[in-house]
């Protein structure tokens, strides 16, 4: 794939060997990950009426299948993608910081991925109290995210001694959009660190007797909805800055990519308890403002969608296409050279469900419908399963073999993935949005009872969408085990030529110079504002309310667990 | 401007007033339909008993205790054109609760009480779930609300005269009360734990590999020390309940016969 004319630039070896490591990492792990999706689909079909299969409990697969393809996977693809962007853009890094936030995340991926596989910690990926954990789970996750954490703060200095060599210069798009997503991680992680360090670990260690579970899960999603911008963003970077020039077109206006990532630092964070609508102790009033406020985070989404069609639409008339919809035949569906449209272009498509669902979870009273059914992890399957697992593993794959100077082997079979996932994810999603209407509860494991037709709660009625929801996970399975077969045998090949850090880079169409999108500060400060107005009168009503505190319990008993023998 | 740029721009404004009208849509349903979101309520404290308590004939409280893992109470009728405010605590952990065909769902979280209202006017049970995962038996945790027309209720009403009590249904009251039947049935399904159907006299394998029979000496040992035997295939997970001698007696008399 020599036709995209990449800029390449030599890099250290030893920040080749970490973003390597970063990268391959998390995709092997996510063999077990998405071995656990595909487990999910027939528990809930009813193909399995046990607890437990191959030694993995249910709830314990499922909160597997959560903490590595949500938090694990997708925290080490940004950082590794983060570095490449920083470098390749702005300059080198300091390796000893980047080998210091390199080995907390290794660390605390180890001590949580632990917890799980033991059994202690089947509290899936949300980790509600009073369901407690094993202390190193949280104190696992809590080092991923410290890792992450310094890595951002080690790209700092490159980046205020760039703009000090540039005076007057526009910082690389790509560099804005990763430093974005990094400031929605630390508004995000804030709250939850203080959760799980302040709250969760003293509580599941014994050391305080009771924690505040109304506080505990308004500071959980505090933390829950920015992390979905911080997935997204990265994506954003390659579409705004890559998809461009792979479709064979220029960017429609860099201003829309600059402008799409400060309004998602500035709403991103404001809207949590719109994943809180049915919860007693929050007045209506504040979850109806921060409806309103999810209505605002969702325009750059749309002006994505936008841009992103206008900038196919240059290259495909430029090739001769026309006509209102004839442009569409000329884009470069199953070219292998270009073979990243594929994974760009099929999470623009599974994005517009997950973005129109998403309006609706949010549209305040709407929600009472669907919340908690499984309507919800089919429209989260189209955001995060969608358009950013597509695009992550799409880079994955590009980093890995241009780092290690390697031909993508299996190229067909390359270029079917991303169409074939995209065919799953909406059959699987179409099943899981009719039960979920009827009200099919999510995180259940159906198989011993609402599926079993042994049992007084049968429904069969949700038994039609259930078979969608196997076909559609057995598609995607497929998909994701081509990609397996493409990645692990470009990664055993031998090198072809000398490996080195390649990005591709659209040219703009529009280079527009507003002023007001080139800095960072004033969205800072409108975003500290807002989240000042949105989750003072909450919390405050959460501390003040003097809400009685809740003694650990472990998932399989129904008492508290006995303090002084935890 | 090109004609496509008006054509796109007047796009971009037809999408926005659809957002719009339907979060005004959302707004205005709150006034005209009563569908609302529950708020914050502080007055009233976390409770530990399940009932209905009827107000007057076509008004109903109806106070929902989830905990690990069924609602209580597990079975209410309530006539149909009933107005039902409905509240719900737990003693444990997070909990949902969701009414199948209403626009009913609530979270139940520790600490505070949930509240919501809804009016049932067709005749036909409902059936409601727990949808927040909640532990080992989640997926079980279910109740019925029954409606039945006026008439029917009525004439239930008045025939509930004291009926001679049977004592398996006595003895399914206890096990009720003591929480056996979170995870023992009596209907011969396993659930977390083995069921009581058969129970008495059965070859047993244990963890370990030893098999016994389920006499009364292993019972009793059973009931008081779970933690001492466990069946095979299922986990140690049974709490020492609180159970008196006499109680033990009855129960492994009740398992005698439940064949």
């Amino acid at each position: 794939m020599e036709l995209l004319n990449e800029r390449k630039i030599e890099i250290e070896p030893g920040l080749k060997r970490m973003i390597l490591i970063e990268l391959v990492l998390p995709t092997a792990l996510l063999v077990i990950g998405i071995y656990h999706g595909l487990m999910q689909v027939l528990y809930r079909a009813g193909h399995i009426h046990t607890r437990k299969v191959l030694g993995l409990e249910y709830y314990q697969g499922l909160t597997l299948h959560g903490v590595v393809n949500a938090i694990v996977f997708t925290t080490f693809f940004a950082v590794a993608f983060g570095y490449a962007v920083i470098r390749f853009y702005l300059g080198r890094v300091n390796m000893k910081i980047a080998w210091l936030s390199f080995t907390l995340m290794i660390v605390g991926t180890l001590l949580a991925a632990g917890a799980i596989l033991s059994g202690t910690s089947s509290v899936l990926y949300t980790f509600y109290p009073p369901l407690r954990a094993h202390p190193a789970f949280y104190i696992g996750l809590t080092l991923v995210v410290v890792g992450s954490w310094i890595a951002f703060f080690n790209w700092l200095p490159v980046y205020f001694s760039w703009k000090r060599e540039h005076p007057g210069e526009k910082v690389p798009l790509a560099v804005v959009g990763i430093f974005a997503a990094f400031i929605v991680w630390l508004i995000a992680t804030i709250p939850v660190a203080i959760e799980i360090i302040f709250m969760l670990i003293p509580w599941s260690f014994g050391w305080v007797a009771t924690v505040n579970v109304p506080l505990a899960r308004m500071l959980f999603w505090f933390f829950g909805h920015p992390l979905v911008y911080f997935w997204l963003l990265p994506t954003y970077v390659m579409y705004y800055t890559m998809l461009p020039k792979v479709s064979g077109g220029k960017l429609f206006s860099d201003f829309a990519g600059r402008l799409t990532f400060m309004w998602l630092i500035l709403y991103s964070a404001p809207v949590g308890i719109h994943h809180q609508f049915t919860e007693p102790g929050i007045s209506s009033t504040w979850k109806f403002v921060h409806a309103f406020f999810t209505m605002l985070v969702a325009v750059p989404s749309f002006a994505t969608a936008f841009v992103m069609a206008a900038s196919m639409e240059l290259g495909a008339r430029e090739r001769g296409g026309n006509g209102l919809m004839g442009w569409w035949k000329k884009l470069p569906y199953l070219d292998t050279q270009r073979w990243l449209f594929g994974y760009f272009f099929c999470g623009l498509f599974i994005f517009i469900f997950g973005g129109v669902t998403g309006i609706i979870n949010a549209s305040y009273n709407l929600d009472i419908v669907v919340h908690n059914t499984s309507w919800l992890p089919a429209h989260f399957h189209q955001t995060v399963a969608g358009p950013v697992f597509l695009s992550y593993i799409g880079m994955t794959l590009f980093l890995v073999a241009r780092l290690t100077g390697k031909e993508i082997k299996l190229p067909r079979m390359n270029v079917w993935v991303p169409y074939i996932w995209t065919l799953g994810i909406m059959i699987f999603s179409t099943g899981l949005f009719i039960s979920g209407a009827s009200g099919e509860p999510r995180r259940t494991n159906m198989g011993l009872t609402y599926a079993n037709p042994d049992s007084p709660l049968y429904h069969a009625d949700w038994q039609t969408p259930r078979m969608l929801g196997v076909l559609g996970g057995t598609i995607m399975t497929i998909a994701a085990l081509m990609f397996f077969i493409v990645f692990f045998a470009t990664l055993f090949a031998r090198s072809t030529r000398q490996g080195a850090l390649e990005l591709v880079v659209s040219e703009p169409y529009h280079d527009e110079n507003v002023r007001a999108v080139q800095s960072f500060t004033p969205w800072l400060v409108g975003a500290a504002l807002l989240l000042v107005i949105a989750y003072t009168p909450p919390i405050v009503q959460t501390l003040r309310s003097n809400f009685p505190g809740a003694p650990p319990y472990t998932p399989d008993r129904p008492t508290p667990i006995n303090t002084s023998n935890p | 401007m090109t004609p496509a740029l008006k054509l796109e721009r007047r796009i971009v404004i037809i999408a926005t007033a659809f957002v719009l009208v339907l979060f005004g849509l959302a707004a205005m349903a709150i006034n005209l339909f009563h569908v609302g979101l529950p708020t914050c309520l502080t007055d009233i404290k976390p409770f530990q008993k399940g009932e209905l308590i009827a107000h007057s004939p076509t008004h109903y409280e109806l106070r929902y205790v989830a905990k690990m893992w069924d609602f209580e109470p597990k079975e209410v009728t309530v006539p149909a054109g009933s107005t039902i405010d409905i509240y719900v605590s737990t003693p444990d952990v997070t909990h949902g609760l969701i009414l199948l065909g209403t626009n009913l769902n609530l979270m139940v979280v520790p600490g505070v009480v949930n509240y919501a209202r809804v009016k049932l006017d067709q005749a036909r049970n409902y059936q409601l779930l727990c949808h927040e995962y909640c532990g080992t038996g989640h997926e079980r945790m279910a109740a019925n609300l029954r409606v039945v027309d006026a008439a029917t209720f009525a004439a239930a009403k008045s025939a509930a005269t004291p009926a001679p009590v049977e004592q398996g249904d006595a003895m399914v009251k206890l096990l009720e009360a003591k929480d056996c039947l979170t995870c023992h049935s009596v209907d011969g399904s396993d659930g977390i734990g083995p069921t009581f159907k058969g129970m008495f006299g059965r070859k047993t394998k244990l963890k370990g590999g030893s098999t016994i029979t389920a006499d009364e000496k292993y019972l009793r040992e059973a009931i008081l020390d779970p933690s001492k035997t466990i069946v095979d295939g299922f986990d140690d997970v049974m709490p020492k309940p609180e159970i008196t001698d006499e109680e033990v007696n009855a129960l492994i008399e009740y398992l005698k016969n439940l064949k």
